[in-house]
């Protein structure tokens, strides 16, 4: 049984239905998360800050080298070195469901694209999937394929990005000299036990060209997302709002050139991961090593979340009924860890446990007197929660901000009510624990790990192996992630030679026709991820028109502020776990830069960056409320 | 001498579109063979590696950018020109327009900041700014704007084809130069 907290059970052929005797099933006190942790109250901030100097307000705003606008906020205990409060704050209102209402279902490929400056393509295709199931429409195993390789290749863009240009300087000898000096010191003294795979002698040496803006692995990184993209546009027309992605599959032209010159960019990435997986394998094992608080930073509970991503071609149906079996059939599982234990790999199990909560977030509830909840139970009969985002109603409501009320445009996601994490490596961990992989020559899951065979190229082959960590923090989710560079070229080739294979049999197929229907209602759920993790859109359509829309991102969950029982968030839970161990008592000078690397680790992806809708008109380039202005009277 | 007129901006943006229609327009005019227009309105990174695939034999020597900017000290509809002196911020400032090159940020600040930086600008840049009047989706201008558009694509023009009206504009840093006209002035 998946569910400790909601009172969901299963019976003998695994079918979910609430428990009996449950008067209010989905209520505040019937179903609350047991073993979690929780903020301290307003009130005992507020006395502590009073009654000692050395705790302090420390306030990042924004939250810079990530995507979009963040702002955090923090009580410090400067004595203790640790912190006291963690609140997460979108500081923009993104409202692709306000937008989506009323329009022709097929606007959402291209309107939800724009949620991302760097991942459209992973919304798209999440809404043409939704999409799909709603009319019952099934691309072509080709479209399948390909539809595939173009979101691997856009994670083969979007991981480097994330390593050496926003989380990498962070690691580097530019961020490492000025907050822990005898840390680089050390590093300058310490080989690099993978040297003869990425090619630096030392760890300082490699520390130097993580500098940011000038340090080769930087650069390098650059580059790589040159590679990546150009790979992409060949099957997508053009990055990063593709133009090519349709209910039913592709609309692109595939032939031997176009997978020729695709494979010529793919193949780079072999090298390229092996030198990845090497260097974050050397800077989290130096990190351990000089001082074993580092397990602590960004450390929390083994909460993970994905929904899978990259579909057998030979398993898709579109349907909402199959989901559970094309999902475990994928090339990244579904799934479910909870403290560590995967709990399920089922698509309708993983969709039902989903809730969203609005307590302290700029929107009004949409439950309570008076409403009726629209969907009982998800299209085969299995429960659903009032607070499911296919009964979801979003509500704007701009206001003053408080701890105490609401703080943050972010929603808090929770499945069985838990505070979960998404990213790269929630994908990585379930795919290597379920041990449900299509067969391959090139990935392997062991229960414990996955195994990783990158051809040669300049570099001879290698396999690489990811091992469940034993601990959950800042340094094991920027490793899992530059592992998972490599997994994602693996999917891209293993997708390349099965599309290569469509092609020697004549199949240029790529997308199956469609019509929306005009008259009822239908649902739909696209179930993917963006290279950040966990993406889900959830469509309702009435007479052909989109009458409710709503997306689930990766940062939604991670970025969640503290739920209704003091919960808190990702993010959140991870620098309230943070210790402080920069070489300095000097408030002034202190950069909190071990905070810095527990928020990045998460690749926050505050997904508005680039067209937000507001009552004002739209926003195409962030400008952050400010976080220290912040109530006080909540404070 | 090669020269490339870009514009910057978001497409079916009202006045923030000023870029790209501009660009759309003199796609179309009879240049000579020195002068390239484009839309340059995506990642400054790919900018930078577009125009470093110039090879170096080609690479342009003046660029003409033009998109609207809000700077919030002159009236919508108002036009300004100047060379920018290439004066970049500090290095924390290059890499915050890196990250927002990265993930998604169009703005012309941005570009100019990123491809200055990587080398990829050319060193006579010329910078057209209008300041637009409304953020929201939409295909026409707001009437400030729409008044001098014709002058924007009359000035880029000149700029692009004539060494020493170039010349004549002030050198500033963002944001810097002349007020041209307005939708006032031109009416």
């Amino acid at each position: 049984m998946c569910f400790k907290n909601l009172p969901i059970e299963f019976d003998a052929q695994g079918k979910p239905f609430l428990r009996a005797g449950v008067a209010n099933p989905y209520g505040p006190t019937e179903a609350t998360p047991r073993g979690a942790p929780a903020q301290l109250t307003a009130e005992r901030i507020e006395e502590l800050l009073k009654r000692n100097g050395y705790i302090k307000d420390l306030d990042f705003d924004p939250v810079t080298r990530v995507a979009g606008a963040l702002a955090f906020h923090t009580v410090a205990d400067f004595q203790g070195r640790k912190v006291l409060e963690a609140r997460s704050m979108a500081t923009l209102f993104r409202g692709y469901e306000v937008i989506m209402i009323g329009r022709d279902p097929r606007d959402a490929i291209f309107i939800t694209s724009r949620a991302c400056g760097v991942c459209g393509g992973v919304h798209s295709v999440t809404s043409a999937m939704a999409i799909e199931m709603a009319i019952g429409c099934v691309p072509p195993p080709l479209g399948v394929l390909i539809r595939n390789i173009a979101l691997a290749l856009e994670f083969l863009y979007d991981h480097p990005l994330h390593l050496h240009l926003l989380a990498g300087p962070d690691y580097s000898a530019a961020m490492v000299g000025p907050t822990n000096p005898s840390l680089l010191e050390r590093a300058r003294r310490s080989e690099a036990p993978h040297a003869e795979i990425h090619g630096f002698r030392t760890m300082g040496e490699l520390m130097d060209d993580l500098n940011p803006l000038s340090g080769k692995l930087y650069l390098e990184a650059l580059h790589m997302t040159r590679v990546a993209r150009e790979a992409y546009v060949l099957i997508c027309g053009k990055y990063p709002h593709p133009q090519t992605i349709v209910p039913g599959g592709m609309s692109s032209t595939i032939n031997l050139t176009v997978m020729n010159e695709m494979f010529t960019r793919l193949a780079q990435f072999f090298d390229y991961s092996k030198k990845l997986a090497t260097i974050w394998d050397d800077l989290t094992e130096f990190f351990y090593e000089a001082n074993p608080a580092y397990k602590q930073v960004g450390a929390r509970r083994a909460n993970l979340i994905d929904s899978g991503i990259f579909d057998h071609h030979e398993a898709y149906d579109a349907t909402y009924a199959g989901a559970a079996a094309w999902g475990e059939r994928r090339w990244a599982t579904p799934g479910v860890i909870m403290d560590g234990q995967l709990v399920t790999t089922d698509l309708h199990a993983l969709n039902i446990g989903v809730e969203e909560f609005v307590e302290h977030s700029y929107y009004e509830e949409w439950t309570g007197d008076g409403q009726r909840q629209h969907f009982p139970t998800d299209p085969v009969g299995n429960p659903l929660s009032p607070y499911h985002p296919w009964n979801k109603v979003t509500k704007p409501r701009p206001q003053g901000q408080s701890w105490k009320e609401k703080y943050t445009w972010d929603t808090a996601p929770r499945w069985d009510r838990q505070a979960m994490e998404a990213g790269a490596y929630a994908r990585l961990w379930n795919t290597a624990v379920a041990q449900k992989l299509p067969a391959n020559p090139f990935i392997e899951s062991t229960g414990t790990s996955l195994k990783l065979r990158l051809p040669q190229g300049a570099l001879p082959e290698l396999e690489l192996e990811w091992k469940v960590p034993a601990v959950w923090n800042a340094f094991e989710r920027n490793r899992a992630r530059a592992y998972c560079t490599g997994f994602t070229a693996l999917v891209a080739l293993n997708n390349w030679l099965a599309a290569m294979d469509r092609l020697k049999l004549g199949d240029t197929r790529t997308s199956t026709p469609f019509e929306i229907p005009k008259r009822g209602e239908q649902r739909g759920v696209g179930f993917w991820g963006a290279g950040r993790g966990y993406l889900t859109h959830h469509l309702t359509l009435d007479r052909g028109a989109v009458a409710n829309y709503q997306i689930l991102t990766p940062s939604t969950w991670n970025a969640s502020p503290s739920d209704r029982w003091r919960q808190p968030g990702p993010y959140e839970e991870a620098v309230l776990n943070t210790p402080l161990l920069e070489e300095t008592d000097d408030p002034v000078k202190f950069k909190g830069i071990d905070i810095l690397r527990a928020i990045r680790s998460f690749d926050p992806c505050m997904p508005c960056t680039t067209h937000i809708h507001s009552d004002a008109g739209v926003i195409t380039r962030e400008v952050n409320t400010c976080a220290c202005g912040v109530d006080d009277e909540g404070g | 001498m090669r020269v490339i007129v870009a514009g910057v901006g978001y497409r079916n943006l009202r006045d923030h579109s000023v870029g790209v229609v501009v660009a759309d327009r003199l796609l179309d005019r009879a240049w000579g063979d020195d002068v390239v227009v484009e839309d340059l309105s995506y990642n400054p990174i790919a900018v930078v590696q577009r125009l470093e695939d110039e090879p170096p034999e080609r690479r342009f020597a003046r660029a003409v950018m033009v998109a609207a900017v809000e700077r919030g000290n002159r009236p919508p509809g108002a036009v300004a020109a100047y060379r920018w002196d290439g004066v970049l911020p500090d290095d924390e400032e290059v890499q915050r327009a890196v990250t927002e090159a990265v993930t998604g940020v169009i703005a012309l600040d941005n570009t100019l900041v990123v491809t200055r930086h990587f080398g990829g600008l050319p060193d006579e840049v010329v910078v057209i700014e209008v300041e637009p009047g409304v953020q929201e989706f939409g295909e026409d201008f707001s009437a400030p704007v729409a008044k001098v558009i014709d002058h924007v694509c009359e000035l880029v023009v000149t700029m692009a084809t004539d060494p020493s009206a170039a010349a004549q504009l002030p050198s500033g840093g963002l944001g810097g130069g002349i007020r041209m006209a307005t939708g006032h002035g031109l009416a």
